[in-house]
């Protein structure tokens, strides 16, 4: 662990308690800083700041790079140190020992801690950009060096992402050590024992496939630009940063929350998100309205039932739930196709009540054929997620709070893919289609677009997601109730993606986290006039209020936001669902 | 056989109430009233709390039973009017007002819908309970071979009553013309000085006035709970769509042949849960074979 000493099993500290109290703390006053400095420098050049009362403090950047820039062995090796004192005493202060803070055998001792080669490395990595801006400003055709060629940058990027496995290794000690990297038996202080290590591995060697598709992805940059006229421009150095920052937040917080909010988190939020974001996909990008998203949650859940030998029915083989997933994919996907294709060449609010329908019948048949699902009484256990490979073991076994963390790396394992998957497509031609279709189904299929084609495959990919939520959940949950199927769950989505404003990956994100919370609030809790059995009532006015009075939802995505101002002054429409009539007062 | 199919025509009667309902604001708005569910449902409650109050005790002559039957139909008919128009003003008005897209309309219409169930959860609990009965004559008919009971003919008269006044109240009146203009062309109809406003509205309590008949048959029959609108709107939703959604004539027709087309498998399979099942799968083939339905769609021109 690189937070405080304590056991993993009895998390001691709060949530607040640990964002505030560990090198959590640290990393934000880093990025602060950098931003701080990237903005300022950013002005300096815009020439706001260029003040002459102020030139001295513009100097500093300036000569900093040409330092940096002159490349002498000398000055790097100072560079190098001065970071690493730094780095050292970010560490210090954030650290989790509060006394003797600055006793310069506490700030040496840092290099014990796995987190402080964390801030060494973010430092050494700004730096690199600023030299890198140096450069390319300095000169116009930059000789090609030896970072530049393929093979560095992915095998860079590995072990950057290794690096990064160690330092955030949540079942590590605190202390570095190098007996981590040992391959030992199946002890729980082996770094290759780890699953995550092998998730980050994964992750660094996208990044550095990324890095070597760069040139590749700058000359296509010229005609993406066009589509992101309206977004805030953030350089592809501070974005990066607020990723990785997400990332490590995402990845770090969760550690130090006690036993009841790891639940919640893991067990509600996560699998809201994965649900959102699929829903997103056809109610924010496609326009479209899908009332039994929890349908294809529960294909996905007895998909994998099935194939683990807990249905009354047989498979002819039983097999590993991971393998499940793909099944589930594909069952979901044909389940949307199937429901689709038919529906959605005509208006698209049959879609809705199709859908609706088909929920409330896999409900049925889910409740009711006692022979193949039996019945409300629920299942038997659900095959849970578990690898045993040589340098990997990962098993979600019983209840235990370790189960918990194993749970919420697995589900964010699938969540962060697919945001990444959701984003790109729908900056690209396929998403630049349901935008046309949205706007104007009329002009984007005399354009050539094919309307039915986008939708329907909007709607099997919304689908999709579901049924891999589905099976996630199955394995975690155990057994099966033909109850977590309920309409109400649909609608819950719906919420989810509606608050958090359709369209927006960001917006949906927090209003799962939001709702999630709330929901659980209001389940647990009851105050003046309040009742946890009125928890839907109240749903149900959020989705009216929501309509009436922010109908982009709370963190609107800006492209949606202009299509629902445009589509109140009769500009197009804000949806793939046809016009209604009736809009004289 | 023959009595699965009395069964499916008289269960159809009242998806072909609840049915006019959806048929009514698709003409008009062009949109599917995702809230109907819960006018059947207030409908349902509306006829239980009046037969509760009235029937006090079991030992009443039938003419005050008929008056009791009588009084049952308008109050729950009125009392889904009422919700019928309230989901208008609240749902969709401040929509309509800003011209917004129609997605809107669907979420805020399934906002309503649940707002309006939990809401009757909350006020008049959870657990179902058992209507009392103002039909309770032995008399039953027999036509080849079947039985049909007093509530049958009941419901057959009442629903043939509400047919020919909605009939004559949509082809007839001035109501029902200014229904048939907003539904050809709202701006339009605007220009020539029919109020859309208060149409659209007179659409929603027409409509609500059959949905909360339709309830209290509803409930007359099995027992009411605030989900009870939900399985019978989604049938008579397909039943609107199998005679042509936005045709009248078409979703009086619908709901019968649906509730044949449903009820006749049921003999042979003997597992009455694949109801809404077979219903559902009726719903996709008419979408996928003739989306405009047997009769077509058309309040504008025919109806």
């Amino acid at each position: 662990m690189t937070g405080p000493e304590s056991d993993l099993s009895t998390p001691l500290y709060t949530f607040q308690h640990a964002l505030l109290s560990t090198h959590v703390v640290g990393f934000i006053i880093f990025g602060v800083a950098l931003g701080a400095f990237m903005v300022y420098n950013k002005k300096v050049r815009a020439g706001i700041l260029n003040s002459s009362w102020r030139k001295w403090i513009t100097a500093i950047p300036t000569n900093l790079r040409a330092f940096i820039a002159s490349s002498g062995l000398i000055q790097k090796a100072i560079l190098a140190v001065v970071a690493l004192v730094v780095a050292l005493f970010i560490a210090d202060f954030t650290g989790p020992y509060v006394a003797h803070k600055m006793a310069w055998n506490q700030v040496i001792g840092q290099l014990l801690h796995t987190r402080t080669y964390g801030y060494i490395a973010i430092i050494f990595w700004s730096l690199n950009t600023v030299r890198v801006r140096a450069q390319s400003r300095n000169s116009n055709a930059k000789a090609p060096s030896f970072f530049d060629a393929t093979w560095v940058k992915i095998l860079g990027g590995v072990l950057a992402g290794l690096f990064f496995a160690a330092c955030a290794d949540p079942w590590l000690p605190v202390r570095f050590s190098l007996s981590y990297f040992k391959w030992s038996g199946s002890s729980d202080d082996d770094f290759f024992h780890h699953w995550t290590t092998y998730l980050w591995t994964f992750c660094g060697l996208l990044v550095g496939v990324r890095a070597a598709l760069q040139d590749r992805m700058q000359r296509r940059a010229v005609v993406q630009s066009r589509w992101k006229a309206n977004h805030i421009k953030v350089s592809a150095n501070t974005r990066f940063a607020l990723y990785a920052g997400a990332l490590f937040i995402a990845v770090e917080s969760p550690k130090f929350i006690d036993a009841y909010w790891q639940e919640t988190i893991f067990q509600q939020i996560g699998i809201f998100c994965l649900l959102a974001i699929g829903l997103n996909v056809v109610i924010g990008f496609a326009g479209l309205l899908d009332l039994g998203y929890v349908a294809f949650y529960a294909l996905g859940a007895y998909t994998n039932a099935y194939f683990s030998g807990a249905l009354p029915i047989h498979p002819p083989f039983t097999i590993n739930t991971f393998f499940v997933i793909p099944i589930a994919i594909l069952v979901a996907m044909l389940a949307g196709v199937i429901l689709g294709l038919p529906t959605l060449r005509l208006s698209g609010d049959y879609l809705a009540i199709v859908t609706l329908g088909f929920g409330e019948i896999i409900y049925v048949l889910a409740s009711n054929l006692t022979n193949v699902t039996d019945g409300a009484g629920g299942t038997g256990t659900a095959g849970s997620f578990s690898m045993n490979l040589p340098g990997i073991h990962f098993a979600l076994s019983g209840f235990a709070i370790q189960d918990d963390l194993n749970f919420y790396y697995l589900l964010l394992a699938f969540i962060i893919p697919i945001l990444f998957f959701f984003n790109s497509l729908n900056h690209s031609k396929v998403g630049r289609s349901w935008a046309a279709i949205r706007e104007d189904e009329t002009a984007a299929r005399s354009l050539g677009i094919n309307a039915l084609k986008y939708k329907v495959m909007a709607f099997a990919i919304g689908a999709s997601t579901s049924g891999v939520a589905g099976v996630l959940s199955s394995a975690k949950l155990g057994a099966i109730f033909p109850s977590d199927f309920a309409l109400q769950v649909s609608i819950t989505v719906v919420v989810l993606v509606i608050f958090g404003g359709m369209g927006s990956i960001l917006g949906v994100l927090l209003g799962s986290a939001f709702i999630g919370w709330f929901l659980q609030y209001l389940t647990f809790h009851s105050f003046v006039g309040y009742n946890p059995a009125d928890k839907s009532m109240w749903l149900g006015a959020i989705l009216i209020l929501t309509m009436i009075f922010r109908p982009q939802g709370m963190i609107p995505s800006k492209r949606r936001m202009r299509e629902f101002k445009d589509a109140e002054a009769n500009l197009g429409t804000a949806d793939s669902l046809g016009s209604t009539t009736g809009g004289v007062t | 056989m023959a009595s699965f199919v009395a069964l499916g025509i008289f269960t159809g009667l009242i998806y072909s109430l609840v049915a006019i309902g959806y048929t009514l604001v698709y003409g008009v708005l062009r949109l599917i009233n995702f809230a109907h569910s819960e006018v059947l449902m207030s409908g349902a409650f509306g006829g239980y709390y009046f037969l509760h109050y009235t029937m006090k005790s079991t030992d009443v002559s039938t003419i005050v039973r008929v008056l009791i039957l009588i009084g049952a139909v308008v109050a729950s008919g009125a009392i889904g009017a009422i919700v019928a128009v309230a989901i208008e003003r609240f749902a969709y008005r401040p929509l309509r007002r800003r011209n917004a897209p129609k997605l809107t309309y669907l979420i805020s219409a399934i906002g309503a819908s649940l707002f309006l169930q939990n809401f009757a959860a909350k006020v008049f609990g959870h657990n179902p309970s058992a209507t009392p009965q103002p039909i309770t004559s032995n008399f039953s008919w027999n036509v080849f071979g079947t039985s049909i009971s007093a509530f049958d003919m009941v419901l057959l008269l009442v629903t043939a009553v509400l047919f020919l006044a909605i009939n004559t109240l949509v082809t007839k009146t001035k109501v029902g013309r200014s229904i048939r203009a907003v539904a050809q062309d709202a701006e339009t109809a605007s220009l020539m000085g029919v109020n859309v406003n208060s149409t659209i509205a007179a659409t929603f309590a027409v409509g609500g006035f059959m949905g909360g008949v339709a309830g209290l048959f509803i409930a007359m029959s099995t027992t009411v709970d605030y989900n009870i609108g939900f399985t019978p709107a989604l049938l008579a939703f397909t039943a609107a769509v199998l005679g042509g959604i936005g045709n009248i004539r078409g979703a009086m027709a619908g709901g019968v042949l649906l509730g044949i087309i449903m009820y006749v498998p049921i003999y042979w399979i003997h597992q009455p849960f694949y109801e809404p099942v077979i219903g559902f799968t009726i719903l996709v083939l008419i979408l996928m074979v003739r989306p405009t339905g047997l009769f077509g769609e058309s309040l504008g021109r025919s109806a």
